[in-house]
């Protein structure tokens, strides 16, 4: 295919060269903000690159129970990732492949809720988790982010694929149910398995608003949390800010880079063909 | 995994569903001891590994909790809570049967996360805070009654009936146990006003009192030498009692009449002050701050970016002192200006609340421990001088020997006005207050709707909160 | 007989799927599903720390008569206006821009757009709040140097520009999802059609409108509800920049409600903001998933 480059395509290309520069800016400001000195994260005009790194910012910030901080947040994604996966592929399985009664009924409550923001349940969760004696305690975000639909749905997307012949025949060799899924269905389904773990993780991660409501105490807050807290009492001291934020953004920054493509397949299956 | 973690939730809403869905009151007994049964101990275990913190009392203790806002001023770069732990270490040797659990917790997302506990049934319980937030939650019955730490020995001591009043809840009892006060104030700085020859227009002699006509003529000298005002504050709800104390003291408004029952700033002075306050804004004399809170002016003085702040207090001084120092800057405290040169101060109140949890012998060690903090020999001055601020009881005589500008802000206590913070509705009276302020200052409304407006929703509050 | 037979097979078959589907309904029922309902009947009765008092629809004829409410409404529904035509325009340029480079180049830009939404909104908005700072901030001291503006401007606290302000942090932590998924869209658009087009005489602009647009309606679609949800969500950004001042201009309905339940305690009145909210985004989402159903069985 023959292409010309014109003055249009140049134009283009600059623009969105600009574009990323604002996009990539807030994640460096991070990075670099947070080997600055208090004086100079504040100075006019900004030092673009920290000219005596400093790690002052990292132990102010250790004496915070940060490094708590940022374990409560694997934690909490780690786990709800697991459950989510298990329980997602399951239903997602039999909606895509079987047909049973209430199948319809019950996979449209599942795209309603999808589509509910988790907000709008807020104050019924909470005294809902509080009644179970799990309020401020990292099963508080963990759970309601279990009942949460979209995996359902994106493991229902990509089970579709299961071909059915295959499904039949099993069932002709006399394969159980259970051996069926585990056998037949799971390796088909595993690509939408890694899709829906990172695509998890990543959102429980940046959950903020359940984070809010849900947790009180400093020791069991999770790093976006504590950053946000930080914030509020060291409204001063932009370096110590920015060094938590560090620690919340690079985490997960580094894992979405390492899984992208997993990441990029779960959020085109989960939409298109919808 | 999933199947022990099912149980225990099945549990778990069995005992939710045995106590039945009732009122609040139920909410906070059901998780203690859903805990001990043995069928539900998966949930419990679940829950301690999620928070894995909970160290082992001695047995037969009782564990309470105390949430403090940042009050106590900390050693130069010790995080918040180092100076509690202390406290703690301090009470917990004298006390071996009561353990004593810290958590800090600051005042722009604290005071929701109370009510997120409040509701969740895991508030802590005792609390360190003002009379604002504490008496709501009393007017909400979610508090333990403090009568009896109100002896006479107390009450003799403190002599002052205003701030014990604003200790009491409507039923007549206390609920609060105060520890400390002090008038909030203004402060400006130094080296500004001497770089626009603004000097004379303080008042450096006496209580420094001084009128807001003498407070235009620094404004003016101010922005003639190219320095910025304060900013008017009002993004959120943080430090609003120092602008509306500004508010009401420049023509002799009050926020409240003085039997706190009904709210008057909508009168003549309340009006002119909003008006000029708008017009210094437009001149440029004074920021406009629907970007800023409280907290975040305090920021923009100590960091030379403004040229004096209309939220001050011991307090604050004591805390932002490093700062000051580092950017050369010297603060003056002032009274605010009025027109009859007479100012009429705003005051905090520190004290301790004890949240009514259902269980006798933990409202009783909390009890002792605020008695610890607030009257221990050693202890209770100790805390006094923590808090920046001077103590209630008279007896502790003066903390500040030869410290004079602490002098001074002793002195202010004689210009104390009503307190209005405990009255009805106060809460929501606070989130009508910074977007009224907001209105005025750009432009959406004429000070006088905006302020008339304001008035009516907040003379509603009272009435909702009945 | 037969009928009898099918029936027995498809009522097995439905006692597998619940088996299956029961952890799944359990999360579901439990998490979702209780609270939505607590919250619609709690929605009836005058709900707060005091306790609870029948009041029928009250709380929902307060709410329409709720001026700062309807001005909520307003600031969300704006939100909503203005970052769906961004976005999906944003959106496509990039993607048209990227999808035919290589694939290094691709990833690469996939990840730059990606990275503000995997930063997480409350590190971006630590940025952000510098940047926008009116005495310290960045913003105004570039358009000062570059003589654009003689005074300080105070982006988040001014009537003028808040909104907007919020609404561009609100753009780059949503474009990336409708970036990647343009790109793979465009990707699937049957090449010997755009070469035969091409062949014609076609002119890129042509092809464009004629033979890629058509195939991307469905991404698109998709992506206006996922934008419209995710706009009307918008919290955040407003908790932590604006207290949805000033004077309420910044204020959504998400605030408003989170507002009401934790700064002025009306549980009742919050949650029926929530039970309309729900309404109202199932509404929406309905008439595009509807419109997005029957497009994509091709």
């Amino acid at each position: 295919m023959k292409k010309k480059t014109g003055i249009l395509d140049i134009i283009s290309m600059a623009f969105l060269l600009i574009l990323s520069f604002i996009f990539i800016f807030p994640f460096y400001w991070i990075l670099t903000g947070a080997f600055k000195s208090q004086k100079v994260t504040v100075k006019l005009p900004p030092e673009w690159f920290p000219l005596s790194p400093t790690m002052e910012n990292f132990h102010k910030l250790m004496q915070n129970p940060a490094l708590q901080w940022l374990w409560n947040s694997v934690f909490i994604c780690g786990i709800t990732m697991l459950i989510v996966c298990v329980v997602s592929s399951m239903a997602g399985y039999v909606l895509a492949k079987k047909r049973f009664y209430g199948q319809a009924t019950l996979f449209s409550i599942f795209v309603f809720a999808m589509a509910l923001p988790k907000q709008v349940i807020l104050v019924p969760l909470m005294k809902l988790v509080s009644f179970m004696g799990i309020h401020d305690t990292s099963w508080a975000i963990i759970l309601p982010l279990c009942g949460w639909p979209f995996g359902v749905f994106l493991m229902k997307q990509f089970s579709e694929n299961i071909p059915t012949e295959l499904l039949e025949a099993a069932k002709i060799d006399g394969s159980g149910e259970v051996r069926t899924f585990s056998s037949i269905v799971m390796p088909i389904v595993k690509p939408g398995f890694g899709a829906l773990a990172i695509f998890t993780f990543i959102n429980t991660w940046n959950d903020y608003f359940m984070q809010l409501v849900m947790l009180n105490s400093r020791a069991k807050l999770t790093i976006s949390l504590g950053v946000a807290t930080l914030q509020q009492e060291f409204s001063t001291n932009y370096g110590v800010i920015m060094a938590g934020a560090a620690m919340a953004a690079v985490p997960i920054v580094a894992v979405f880079l390492m899984f992208q493509n997993y990441f990029t397949q779960g959020i085109t299956m989960g939409a298109v063909k919808g | 995994m999933k199947k022990i973690l099912s149980l225990g939730l099945a549990a778990a809403l069995m005992a939710t569903t045995l106590a039945g869905c009732g009122g609040s009151g139920g909410s906070e007994t059901t998780a203690a001891p859903a805990a001990d049964t043995g069928t539900t101990a998966a949930a419990g275990e679940a829950a301690t590994t999620a928070g894995g913190s909970d160290a082992a009392a001695p047995a037969g203790a009782v564990e309470i909790t105390w949430w403090a806002f940042p009050t106590y001023a900390q050693d130069a770069d010790k995080p918040a809570g180092t100076y509690e732990a202390e406290i703690i270490a301090a009470f917990e040797a004298k006390n071996p049967d009561i353990k004593v659990n810290l958590e800090t917790i600051d005042f722009t997302s604290g005071p929701e996360k109370i009510t997120a506990a409040i509701e969740a049934g895991t508030v802590c319980d005792v609390l360190f805070d003002a009379p604002g937030r504490i008496i709501s939650y009393a007017q909400n019955g979610k508090l333990v009654k403090l009568d009896d730490m109100f002896t006479d020995e107390f009450v003799k001591d403190v002599n002052n009936e205003a701030l014990l009043n604003s200790c009491k809840s409507d039923d007549g009892s206390y609920y609060m146990y105060p520890i400390s006060t002090a008038a909030f104030c203004m402060a400006v700085s130094k080296q500004a006003l001497e770089a626009a020859d603004a000097m004379s227009c303080i008042n450096m002699e006496g209580d420094r009192t001084w009128t807001t006509a003498q407070f235009e003529e620094m404004l003016k000298k101010l922005n003639a030498a190219g320095f910025n005002g304060a900013t008017v504050y009002c993004s959120g709800q943080g430090g609003d009692q120092g602008i509306r104390a500004f508010v009401t003291n420049i023509y002799d408004s009050q926020v409240t009449n003085d039997e706190v029952t009904e709210y008057t700033l909508n009168d003549e002075g309340g009006i002119k002050a909003l008006t000029k306050i708008k017009e210094w804004v437009d001149a440029g004399y004074m920021l406009n701050g629907s970007a800023y809170n409280g907290g975040e002016d305090v920021d923009q003085f100590v960091a030379g970016n403004t040229a004096f702040t209309t939220l001050w207090s011991p307090g604050l001084a004591s805390q932002r002192a490093e700062t000051l120092t580092q950017n050369e800057i010297e603060a003056i405290a002032l009274p605010f200006p009025s027109d009859d040169g007479v100012p009429e101060l705003e005051y905090l109140v520190n004290g301790f609340c004890v949240f009514d949890n259902g269980d006798a012998a933990k409202a009783e060690a909390s009890k002792k421990f605020i008695d610890f903090m607030c009257n221990d020999e050693e202890w209770g001055p100790k805390d006094v001088v923590r808090t920046s601020v001077f103590p209630v009881r008279q007896s502790m005589g003066d903390l500040y020997p030869g410290d004079e500008e602490m002098g001074f802000y002793a002195s202010l206590t004689k210009y104390y006005s009503p307190y209005y913070n405990t009255i009805k509705g106060f809460a929501e009276m606070r989130t009508y207050w910074f977007p009224m302020l907001q209105a005025v200052l750009n432009g959406d409304s004429t000070p006088e709707d905006a302020v008339n407006d304001f008035v009516t929703k907040a003379n509603q509050s009272i009435a909702n909160a009945q | 007989m037969k009928q009898s037979k099918f029936n027995k097979i498809r009522m097995r078959e439905t006692l597998i799927s619940y088996a299956f589907l029961a952890p799944a309904l359990f999360f579901f029922c439990i998490f979702v599903l209780l609270p939505m309902i607590m919250g619609v009947v709690t929605s009836l009765f005058r709900y707060n720390m005091k306790g609870m008092t029948f009041i029928g629809l009250d709380n929902y004829v307060n709410m329409f008569k709720d001026e700062v409410w309807q001005k909520s409404l307003v600031n969300t529904l704006i939100l909503v206006v203005g970052s769906v035509p961004i976005t999906v325009l944003f959106a496509l340029f990039v993607a048209a821009m990227t999808y035919e480079k290589n694939p290094f180049t691709r990833s690469f830009f996939r990840c730059v757009f990606f990275l503000p939404v995997v930063t997480g909104t409350v590190a971006v908005t630590v940025v952000w709040k510098w940047i926008y700072d009116p005495l310290n901030g960045i913003l105004n001291w570039l358009l000062k140097s570059m003589n654009i503006i003689e005074k300080n401007i105070m982006w988040t606290g001014d009537k003028k520009f808040a909104l907007w302000a919020i609404l561009i942090i609100l753009i780059t932590t949503s474009v990336g999802q409708p970036i990647i998924l343009y790109i793979a869209s465009l990707g699937n658009v049957p090449k010997d059609y755009v070469e035969a087009a091409q062949v014609d005489g076609a002119n890129d602009l042509q092809v464009f409108w004629q033979i890629k647009w058509p195939s991307l309606l469905p991404t698109t679609l998709y992506i206006v509800v996922i934008t419209t949800i995710n706009s009307f969500q918008c919290f955040s950004l407003i908790q932590l920049l604006t207290s949805g001042g000033p004077n309420y201009r910044t204020t959504t309905i998400m605030y408003y409600l989170y507002e009401n339940a934790f700064k002025r305690f009306e549980y009742g009145y919050a949650n029926a903001m929530g039970v309309v909210l729900a309404l109202m985004i199932g509404l929406i989402s309905f008439i595009q998933f509807k419109a997005l159903g029957s497009d994509v069985e091709y």
